[in-house]
């Protein structure tokens, strides 16, 4: 600690000043504040201030998103050695895994980083930690067959289009990663949808056994022929319930557990990070509007329709969505209530689209992009009605 | 009696609270009076250095209204007027002699107080160098003598820490306080609210029996703009006036003595603070005199006079204001922590529960480290969540940055009680209440 602290005392000078980096000061400081906090003392009242900073907001957020990390690890390692039919022991599977995963993480934040220094640095402003939650979350959405290239073309994406062409952290009105992702969904199909991109076969050196198909739930759903037979179809392809909420399937790299996403969400809860609001109000808006469209008597041209509403909250990404993206504070809205609207429309229009919608099988990543639009329409009418409650003060 | 329930607002669990005990502290070498701490006022000076003062000799006085006067706290000599960039009187000292002279002024019996008329009064608080006491909400500038307010506060709000406890500075002053209610009720049109915290008596019934509300809540539910934010009517009451309750024995001193009063109970706390009490001391005492010797030399220690959410920032050499009653020792915190931002942080106070310290009751001490650095707003709603008046503060200061003023006054701008909790939430570290109060200010002068 002494030796760190020496270390960044006597590389200070470089950056500050007449120092030849002076301009990357935000690199410095970006590396200085992991290790040593910053010593400003307030100027003027409150003298004393919260011990809370955005620095560890974040790394809350990032640290709940780890046990997802390492699942994500262990599931793609486990996928790839059970479908190519290699060993299933513990170490084989993780090994397998990192190599499969951590190249991804690894250019996501590189590249984000990159992205991050270069516009704080024209700016000249601090490089927000913002970013690290959005590396984070970016490839636990994604395959684990993504080409890195275009891991980094999405990250690039995401933060330039999402969110710094905007001004950044704080000021972005869509989620960088879902923005990012969404763009490598419609730009590159062929890599991030279909059957055979969410089982990393190729890169551990093996054909995959004769007879999978490695379709995913939400893909034995839409081609489910008979009306009722749904949850027999994902029984038959080794999806039942208790599959679903473990997450041991294949699918994106962190979004398969949402028993996981249950635990992270409940412990961003129980620390004020993520709004409870949001998350209950996701869950609600997906189990009425399940519920409400078993309800209708379909002819079975539509077998989704009969699907228990349970299932609609394990499959696909909806857990990770609504716990991790959903309740990032800068693009929901900011008012209570109309964070309950905005968690429930957005369950709601996740299951409108898994279950009308086909073509687009994942369902959640479009309904939050789409509430993030509405978040400042929302919050716009829920003041107008605060305000009439007020004694006008002019 | 009313109850009043303030659903927001956060006491702060902060290590240092003074005693009740009442210290007298001897007479100090010198006092000063501090123009710049006097919000909105154009000061004037009347004495010169080396001038030959009274208690109660006019040092300074309000350009815009000259009637606004403020009075000499000791009898001496002049020894130094300070100024500051652009000429900003800093502060007036006089060295106070052995004697100390006062000057008189028109006293008034309980039994007269009856047939003054309110002219007489209003120009005998003011020749007394006593109006200053009395502010007008919204802006919290000096009431204007010429209007009568639809509504006067006294406040015995102690829920800043550390402010004077009322029982400490109103123990056997019962007539003077009963007095005091006596000349505001010839002041006001409309109503006297005397608003107490529930549940702690001040230990006198005849002060009991006189509280008209009774608030509960954390930090600031006994602000006087907090409590009529809550019991407002209608926008008439906007321009309530309010007057603490040490301040209004004071002038209720004042009126019935007809001599300047000079005494002051000033709670000297923190946890930097040795011998942390209620201290009876004097208007514009030096800070060196309250804390003595016991930390000289040490410039790890910030003195904060008023309130470590509203005061500023002294030094040994500085003094105490005509307002503040407050004298707080915490240290500096300027020292980098390792690995800061992951530590459980049982011992790191935070209104949030990502701490360990949501599990400790007990204080915990503090200093005054903003612990990050400034971010850009992430609408986390901590200040929306803490805000006693409901201003929205996450909105409402993104309307003042844009220039939105229309929008930043229907979102009750005004109401805003300065209290400075959103400051102290962010997690981004903006000073919001900064903002909001430079707002208030631009607006003040807009209309002025």
């Amino acid at each position: 600690m002494e030796f760190l602290r020496a270390f960044f005392d006597s590389q200070r000078k470089h950056f500050t000043g007449d120092g030849k980096l002076e301009r990357w000061y935000p690199f410095y400081e970006a590396i200085e504040t992991v290790f040593f906090s910053v010593d400003t003392v307030s100027q003027n009242g409150p003298h004393v201030r919260d011990s809370l900073d955005v620095k560890r907001f974040m790394t809350l957020v990032i640290l709940a998103l780890l046990p997802l990390l390492f699942f994500g690890i262990y599931n793609a390692g486990y996928q790839a050695h059970r479908l190519t039919g290699q060993s299933l022991a513990f170490t084989d599977v993780i090994i397998a895994g990192l190599w499969i995963v951590l190249p991804i993480v690894l250019v996501c934040y590189l590249v984000g980083f990159f992205w991050e220094v270069v516009f704080a640095v024209v700016r000249k402003e601090s490089i927000s930690e913002g970013l690290f939650v959005t590396c984070m979350l970016f490839p636990l959405t994604l395959p684990p067959t993504i080409p890195l290239w275009q891991a980094a073309l999405g990250i690039s994406f995401g933060i330039v289009i999402g969110k710094e062409v905007f001004g950044g952290t704080g000021r972005n009105f869509l989620n960088p990663a879902l923005t990012g992702r969404a763009f490598l969904f419609f730009a590159y199909p062929a890599q991030m949808t279909g059957d055979a991109v969410w089982v990393a076969a190729e890169a551990i050196g093996a054909p995959l056994i004769d007879g999978f198909s490695g379709a995913t739930p939400l893909a034995i759903s839409s081609l489910t022929e008979a009306y009722g037979s749904i949850h027999a179809g994902l029984a038959e392809g080794g999806h039942g319930f208790l599959t679903l909420l473990l997450g041991r399937y294949p699918g994106s790299i962190g979004a398969t557990s949402s028993l996981l996403c249950i635990i992270g969400g409940a412990a961003l809860v129980l620390m004020g990070i993520a709004s409870y609001r949001i998350i209950l109000g996701g869950v609600i808006g997906v189990l009425l509007t399940g519920w409400i469209l078993t309800m209708i008597p379909a002819d079975g041209a539509i077998p989704w329709m009969a699907l228990n509403p349970f299932y609609h909250l394990v499959m696909g990404g909806f857990a990770f969505g609504i716990v991790y993206m959903a309740t990032d504070p800068v693009s929901a809205p900011d008012m209570p209530g109309a964070k309950w609207i905005y968690g429930f429309l957005i369950g709601l229009l996740t299951v409108l689209i898994r279950v009308f919608n086909p073509a687009f099988v994942e369902g959640v990543m479009l309904a939050i992009l789409f509430m993030n639009l509405f978040a400042p329409l929302l919050d716009h009418v829920e003041v107008k009605l605060a305000l009439r409650k007020r004694v006008p003060n002019v | 009696m009313m109850p009043i329930h303030v659903k927001k607002g956060y006491d702060l669990k902060i290590e240092g609270k003074p005693s009740l005990d009442l210290v007298t502290c001897a007479k100090p070498a010198r006092v000063a009076a501090l123009p710049e701490k006097i919000p909105f006022i154009k000061p004037k000076l009347a004495v010169d250095t080396g001038d030959r003062v009274n208690v109660g000799s006019v040092l300074f006085f309000d350009k815009r209204n000259p009637l606004i006067r403020f009075l000499s706290p000791g009898g001496g000599a002049v020894e130094q007027i300070e100024f500051g960039p652009r000429r900003v009187i800093r502060k007036i000292v006089v060295a106070l002699d052995d004697t100390e002279e006062s000057e008189s002024f028109l006293s008034i019996s309980e039994k007269d107080l009856e047939n003054t008329p309110r002219e007489a009064l209003v120009r005998a608080i003011l020749i007394g160098g006593l109006w200053p006491l009395l502010r007008g909400l919204p802006f919290r500038d000096i009431a204007n003598p010429e209007v009568a307010p639809p509504a006067i506060f006294v406040s015995l709000d102690a829920t800043e820490p550390f402010q004077p406890e009322p029982e400490v500075y109103l123990a056997g002053k019962t007539d003077l306080f009963q007095y005091g209610i006596k000349v505001l009720r010839k002041l006001v049109k409309g109503r006297i609210h005397i608003a107490a915290p529930e549940g702690r008596l001040t230990g006198d019934e005849a002060i009991d029996a006189s509280i008209t509300h009774r608030y509960s809540g954390c930090y600031p539910a006994g602000d006087p703009g907090v409590i009529l934010y809550h019991i407002k009517g209608s926008s008439a009451e906007n321009r309530s006036w309010y007057i603490h309750g040490q301040d209004l024995l004071l002038l209720a001193q004042l009126l019935k003595t007809g001599m300047y009063p000079t005494e002051r109970i000033i709670a000297l706390a923190g946890d930097a603070a040795e011998n942390r009490s209620h201290v009876k001391t004097r208007i514009g005492v030096p800070i060196s005199h309250i804390i003595g010797d016991a930390t000289e030399g040490d410039a790890d220690i910030r003195p904060i006079v008023g309130g470590v959410f509203t005061g500023y920032t002294g030094d040994r050499d500085s003094f105490i204001g005509f307002y503040e009653t407050a004298l707080t020792l915490i240290n500096r915190g300027d020292q980098r922590e390792f690995l800061g931002f992951v530590r459980p942080g049982f011992w790191k106070n935070s209104y949030s529960r990502a701490f360990l310290s949501s599990f400790n009751r007990s204080d915990l001490k503090m200093d005054c480290s903003v612990h990050g650095d400034v971010r850009a707003c992430v609408a986390c709603g901590s200040c929306n969540r803490i805000c006693p008046v409901d201003i929205l503060p996450q909105l409402t200061f993104k309307a003042i940055l844009a220039d939105d003023v229309d929008d930043a006054l229907s979102h009750g701008m005004l109401d805003c009680a300065e209290c400075g909790l959103c400051t102290y939430v962010c997690p981004s570290k903006i000073e919001l209440a900064g903002i909001l109060k430079g707002a208030k200010m631009a607006y003040f002068k807009e209309q002025a």
